[in-house]
């Protein structure tokens, strides 16, 4: 029997997402902070990105993960994070595919929002993020990940590895001492971070 | 001459070990406890329990590259990293490079190492069961293969004294297919996984039992307990689990009769024609890259499945042309593993006030069902599955519709419970699937590297199409939504479950050891890793390399005692 019949539109979407990640684990960026000179509206200095590309990649993770009672994205080390993967764990072809899409993603953002990403108005950003996040969505059907969710998967991962992210905005108990397999959501309160 | 009579006493032991792994450790604990002066060689380095485990208490944020192998890293660990979820920043140094590691593959197998003490018995699973007595009869009944020479009478009691020692926490559940054990207090399932179990027993009259695992529920010989931080694979700083470093090696210093030497990578074995037996063993020094000999009246190959039948194959002399006690010609031949990576997954409403605390080191098991009193199925034999329920995390982020605040928000509550299972299928020994030393390669030791000839049969696939279909009806049957099936069979090796290269039998024409595991024409060598095995079943083996080597290593002592070896 033809078991995908029973498969909506959205769940395929959720499945073929799945694609992208693989084993997901722990990071920081925290290394690469120290003793790094900052360039305007960047807080790491780096290695593989332009000027441009470095201020754009913080700008586009602080619109995914923007600051709240928590740490936002580049506040957390992200686009740092971000960078260093593109750098040493991409292949040299995703490298490059990588850094089109970040290329692309600024051109586009141009036509759209009449100037750079970085320093269009917030509300404008997040509506163009929204809008590519969407259309991601739609087109990745099992084929390789578009950028944008490239871009947020790495986002999302340096994020809540993070030592804020995996101990604040989320639970984290590096020695549990038990394991309960069914007790009510409000005594843990939050996702597990690992 | 004098010299040489002195040098030769100073090398001189009761006992060789070759291997410190799971068998190679019990085989240590066993001589050494039977008063053996015993000589314990290990190929890599040296691994003390607790302070050489490096990363055992690395938070997420303290590994570079979210715990990712970076790209130039990968390329020396091309072939370990087939598993996909081994070879991380946490536990690299514990497997080889391949890049330093070759060998060759006619077609591809998955070869998964790690030289150092303790062997996988630091990353193993865990997962111990018992064979069952329709295990050990299985080749005699249907015409494959040979029959093994023991039955479960002849190794019960060893499980039983294996398992008291190891720790293995698991549930009773009287089923003739999977022997219950000597065991501390089970794991939990969760509300999830409890549902599964109901629902498969009252639709499929199957059986759903938390995984039987060598993580300690309780204090156990001055061992754990498990503290549930799942990170087993990084070493344990509290004991919480099995392994050779932690439980059997220091068992066997503690006697005072054990001798570890790393970096002893063994050449081949000594053969003397006018003894009809073994003297020793010759092995190159890693680091000096110097031959030694070593001397002793017993000496046990543990050396993991390939490696133990790498070193007979290397040990040719004119009694033994195509290596040691391969009178057979079976020597090599009948590579085994378990076939995975097939079975089914789905998402389970109805629990969304339910949420679990700790990480849970196992899952749940599902024993063999298939062809238990008669085959009727289009394959024989069987298999069972390991699975787990869990909530969606924050890595369901990439795919949700929200992004900013409304991500951030949504991605501090868990997601969707879902749960999934995979079959782990019986393989069949068979002649033609075989490991050989290859002519003309060498690795840097000089060392013949292996040639892998090994591939799945029909049989193989037949009980795929089972495993597949079964694993999604079970969860439809549960009221699992969007389940999904997979199926990547990825080469044989990828079970890590390798064995039969030295197989038990009766008849010395079509076997290499005998049921003492002794080498049928080399009484003072035994082989009681996976090399062993004459069929493979479809339960995790370590639990029985165990029982084996324990059985073995007693009846070694026993014999010399008696001076008949």
């Amino acid at each position: 029997m033809d078991r995908s019949n029973k498969i909506d539109r959205r769940e395929a979407i959720k499945r073929t997402a799945l694609l992208i990640g693989g084993a997901v684990f722990a990071p920081n960026a925290l290394g690469v902070l120290q003793g790094c000179t900052a360039q305007p509206g960047v807080n790491w200095e780096p290695v593989l990105f332009t000027d441009e590309q470095a201020r754009l990649t913080s700008a586009l993770a602080d619109v995914i993960i923007p600051k709240d009672e928590y740490p936002s994205a580049s506040e957390a080390g992200v686009p740092a994070f971000i960078e260093s993967m593109i750098n040493d764990i991409y292949t040299d072809e995703q490298q490059a595919e990588f850094l089109e899409g970040l290329d692309a993603f600024a051109d586009k953002s141009r036509l759209e929002l009449g100037g750079e990403y970085y320093e269009s108005a917030e509300e404008d950003r997040y509506e163009f993020t929204y809008n590519e996040n969407q259309n991601s969505l739609d087109i990745n059907r099992g084929q390789d990940a578009p950028f944008f969710l490239r871009f947020k998967e790495l986002t999302i991962l340096g994020y809540f590895t993070s030592e804020v992210g995996a101990t604040e905005v989320l639970r984290y108990e590096p020695v549990p001492g038990m394991y309960n397999g069914c007790m009510p959501f409000e005594e843990v309160g939050k996702t597990w971070a690992t | 001459m004098n010299l040489n009579v002195k040098a030769k006493k100073q090398n001189t032991y009761d006992a060789i070990v070759v291997g410190t792994g799971i068998s190679g450790g019990w085989a240590a604990k066993e001589l050494t406890e039977n008063g053996l002066n015993t000589l314990v060689l290990e190929r890599g380095r040296d691994i003390k329990h607790i302070e050489d485990y490096p990363t055992a208490l690395k938070d997420p944020w303290e590994l570079p590259y979210a715990d990712r192998l970076t790209e130039e890293e990968a390329k020396q660990y091309k072939k370990q990293m087939r598993t996909g979820y081994t070879v991380r920043q946490s536990t690299k140094h514990w497997w080889v490079k391949d890049t330093d590691q070759p060998y060759k593959e006619v077609k591809r197998f998955d070869w998964m190492r790690g030289y150092h003490v303790g062997g996988r018995s630091i990353m193993w699973g865990r997962q111990s069961y018992r064979l069952a007595p329709m295990d050990f009869e299985a080749n005699l009944r249907e015409g494959i293969a040979i029959d093994w020479p023991i039955r479960y009478d002849d190794i019960a009691e060893w499980y039983d004294y294996v398992e008291g020692f190891a720790g293995i926490s698991g549930q009773p559940e009287g089923l003739p297919q999977l022997p219950d054990g000597n065991f501390l207090p089970p794991m939990e399932l969760n509300c999830v996984e409890q549902k599964l179990k109901e629902s498969i027993a009252d639709n499929f009259d199957r059986t759903l039992t938390i995984g039987r695992v060598a993580n300690l529920t309780q204090q156990h010989e001055g061992r754990g307990p498990c503290m549930y931080r799942n990170r087993c694979d990084r070493g344990c700083p509290y004991g919480g689990y099995f392994c050779s470093n932690s439980s059997t090696l220091p068992a066997a210093s503690a006697t005072g009769n054990m001798t570890l030497r790393p970096h002893s990578i063994v050449n081949s074995i000594i053969y003397e024609e006018d003894e009809g037996k073994a003297t020793g063993v010759r092995i190159i020094d890693a680091e000096t890259l110097e031959t030694e000999e070593f001397y002793a009246d017993v000496i046990f190959l543990n050396a993991s499945t390939m490696n133990s039948t790498m070193i007979m194959l290397n040990s040719k002399s004119d009694r033994f042309p195509n290596g040691l006690g391969n009178d057979s010609g079976e020597l090599g031949c009948n590579v085994m593993d378990h076939h995975l990576g097939v079975g089914a997954s789905g998402d389970i409403d109805g629990f969304e006030d339910r949420y679990y605390w700790g990480r849970r080191p196992n899952g749940f098991y599902i024993p063999r069902y298939r062809n238990l009193n008669e085959n009727n199925r289009e394959y024989i034999r069987g298999f069972g599955y390991q699975g787990s329920a869990s909530r969606e995390a924050w890595q369901r982020g990439v795919r949700e519709l929200a992004v900013g605040m409304e991500l951030k928000e949504l991605l501090r509550e868990p997601g969707s419970w879902t749960i999934g299972m995979g079959g782990f299928g019986e393989m069949l020994p068979n002649h033609d699937n075989k490991v050989y030393l290859s002519e003309t390669e060498t690795d840097k030791w000089g060392q013949p590297i292996l040639v892998f000839d090994v591939e799945f049969s029909d049989n193989t696939y037949r009980m795929r199409e089972d495993m597949k279909n079964d694993a999604a009806e079970m969860l439809e049957a549960a009221g699992a939504k969007n389940v999904e099936m997979f199926d990547d069979p990825g080469g044989p090796g990828l079970g890590i479950h390798e064995m039969g290269t030295a197989r038990m039998g009766r008849d010395p024409q079509t076997s290499v050891l005998n049921k003492w595991n002794q080498v049928h024409s080399v009484k003072n060598v035994f082989v009681t890793d996976g090399s062993c095995m004459t069929s493979a079943a479809c339960q995790n083996p370590s639990l029985t390399y165990m029982a084996l080597t324990a059985r073995a290593a007693n009846y070694a002592a026993d014999q010399l005692k008696k001076g008949n070896l």
